[in-house]
């Protein structure tokens, strides 16, 4: 035990000292935002539809007399939404001529067996309507993505789009759900 | 000695608040910065672009001019864009500011309309680039992708609050009568740097107790908000949202069955809800959805709204502060009271100086260590360099305790 007490650092436990350099590293968070710029605005171009329907455009399409234009909003697969399942989003747009003449459009994984279970009801204008599509716990990759239709003249018609072709990122998603059954 | 311990006691503990306050901040002392300073801009985003962009400003035409109703409004954009599909009119609370009309174009492409709320006359159509959205997406989460409600940059900024809330109750317990700084302001410019500096961060920091513990405060419900979204906990006694009655839509036509006027539907909310103020409509999305009248009441924090059925006219649902629960309304507060955005130019000007006294804050503290304890760290370190063990030992010993 030594009998002089060596003066105490006032400085001792805080931060400093020869690797002060180290407190300055925190700019390389900044690096996140730089690095999410360019994705942040393509995400922007394409929510007000300047890169298009969505990121996967499927064409025209045509349901009984009318036309429209389908897209698959993000080409990756469904996202986990919680407690409402697993969500695809899917984009369509009217024609001007026939904007007026729908009623509504709903869309859903599996053939409706009726109007009542025509899926999801698309919401927005009709220039560009989206909704989530819920993935239906029994989805297999060979299903069909359905669009009803239904007229304000009381009309109702529909057109199937194979998942294959709707979206590819979701059929492999779904094979390797199936396979981890 | 035993007689003294009380004393070196509190000075031990005062010491070891300082150590805690100094060790909060200082390793993310950047990315705090930056947080603060995009919040700082974001606060008064939009009175930036009112500055840059004539076209968003509510230029009266004359003195005695009455703002249009929205159905002139309305009809104003149709004639003016034919074609388009107005999605939302919306009336900003600053009266500075021009109307903010959504509309969707036949190529699908949305964009926000800046029309004049005196003439109608469309002053100026809003990109696909949006600043105010822009700072906020860079403040909140670093413009990190959402997947889902999800978003791990989100995180990285509502976690400050932790520190952020440390920061000011440490500070305040090592900055001995504190109190004392209101009645004796003291900024001393002349006695170096590291003076200046500890001058500064003291009188802002005291000055700032009530903002910081806003933003701490509602930042930390940020944080606990996007843990219960990613856990599926919800507080909201919203429920299922409304849609229109299959029945209440007409059933047959040629084409789509005519809407109740949106005046009206302001009128038919105003009947029952005589305090409410009508500061947005949207129209419905679809054949089942409603139009949606909301605006501010006597609590200016929440926005309230009711939907109007489109085809009778019938109020079939509100979302008024009276249907919300007490969590509700201190949750639903949560973000207002971070923007400061519900009282009008004043007090995002009284943010805006807040929050950039935080962020000198911040630059401040940062400094008040560069000055102080690295350098004079450095100089003790090298002339203790040959009694380093002894040194150390003493380090050990004062940081444990």
């Amino acid at each position: 035990m030594s009998t002089v007490r060596p003066k105490a650092n006032p400085h001792a436990g805080l931060p400093g000292g020869r690797h002060g350099w180290r407190f300055h590293l925190s700019v390389l968070l900044l690096i996140i935002p730089i690095s999410a710029g360019p994705r942040f605005f393509r995400d922007e171009a394409l929510f007000f539809g300047d890169s298009g329907l969505g990121q996967r455009e499927l064409g025209m399409k045509a349901v009984g007399p009318w036309h429209v234009s389908v897209a698959e909003y993000t080409a990756d697969a469904p996202i986990d939404q919680g407690l409402a399942g697993h969500m695809k989003t899917f984009a369509i747009r009217w024609s001007p001529e026939d904007a007026d003449r729908i009623k509504a459009s709903y869309f859903r994984i599996g053939k409706p067996r009726s109007l009542r279970a025509a899926g999801v009801v698309l919401s927005g204008s009709p220039y560009r309507q989206t909704v989530d599509v819920p993935i239906p716990e029994r989805a297999v990759p060979d299903d069909e993505l359905w669009l009803t239709v239904e007229g304000w003249d009381g009309a109702v018609h529909q057109t199937a789009i194979p998942l294959a072709e709707a979206s590819p990122a979701t059929v492999a998603w779904l094979k390797e759900r199936g396979e981890m059954r | 000695m035993q007689a003294t311990r009380p004393a070196r006691d509190k000075k031990k503990a005062s010491r070891l608040w300082l150590i805690i306050h100094s060790w909060l901040a200082l390793p993310l002392w950047i990315f705090v910065f930056f947080v603060c300073l995009t919040g700082t801009i974001a606060t008064v985003s939009q009175e930036i672009v009112w500055l840059a962009k004539p076209e968003v400003r509510a230029n009266r035409p004359a003195a005695d001019a009455v703002p249009l109703g929205y159905d002139a409004v309305l009809a104003a954009v149709e004639k003016a864009q034919p074609g388009v599909a107005v999605t939302y009119i919306a009336r900003p609370v600053k009266s500075i500011f021009a109307l903010d009309v959504g509309v969707t174009y036949p190529d699908g492409r949305s964009r926000s309309l800046f029309v004049n709320p005196y003439t109608g006359a469309i002053q100026g159509v809003g990109g696909a680039f949006d600043f105010r959205y822009f700072m906020r997406a860079l403040h909140g989460w670093l413009l990190v992708p959402f997947v889902g409600a999800s978003n791990w940059g989100w995180y990285l900024v509502s976690a400050l609050s932790i520190p952020m809330l440390g920061s000011l109750v440490t500070g305040l317990v090592v900055y001995k009568k504190f109190w004392r700084g209101y009645l004796h302001p003291r900024l001393r410019l002349r006695n170096g740097a590291r003076i200046f500096w500890g001058d500064l961060h003291r009188l802002a920091g005291i000055w700032s107790v009530p903002f910081i513990a806003i933003m701490a405060v509602t930042a930390g419900w940020f944080l606990i908000q996007q843990i219960l979204v990613d856990n599926n906990v919800t507080v909201s006694t919203a429920g299922v949202p409304p849609i229109v009655a299959r029945e209440d839509v007409p059933a047959e036509g040629r084409a789509k069955a005519p809407w109740i006027s949106l005046d009206r539907a302001g009128a038919l909310v105003r009947e029952q809800f005589p305090d409410l103020s009508f500061d947005f409509v949207s129209l419905p999305a679809n054949a089942f959805s409603h139009i949606v009248v909301g605006g501010r009441g006597a609590y200016p924090l929440i926005f309230e709204t009711a939907n109007v059925n489109p085809y009778n006219g019938k109020i079939e649902w509100t979302r008024r502060v009276s249907d919300r629960s007490a969590l509700e309304l201190v949750t639903e507060s949560m973000r207002p009271l971070h923007t400061g955005d519900f009282a009008g130019l004043w007090l995002k000007l009284v943010y805006f100086v807040f929050g950039l006294l935080l962020t000198m804050m911040v630059f401040s503290g940062m400094m008040i260590w560069t000055k102080r304890t690295a350098q004079a760290t450095a100089k003790l370190v090298r002339g203790a360099r040959t009694g380093r063990a002894l040194d150390a030992a003493g380090h050990v010993g004062e940081a444990a305790e």
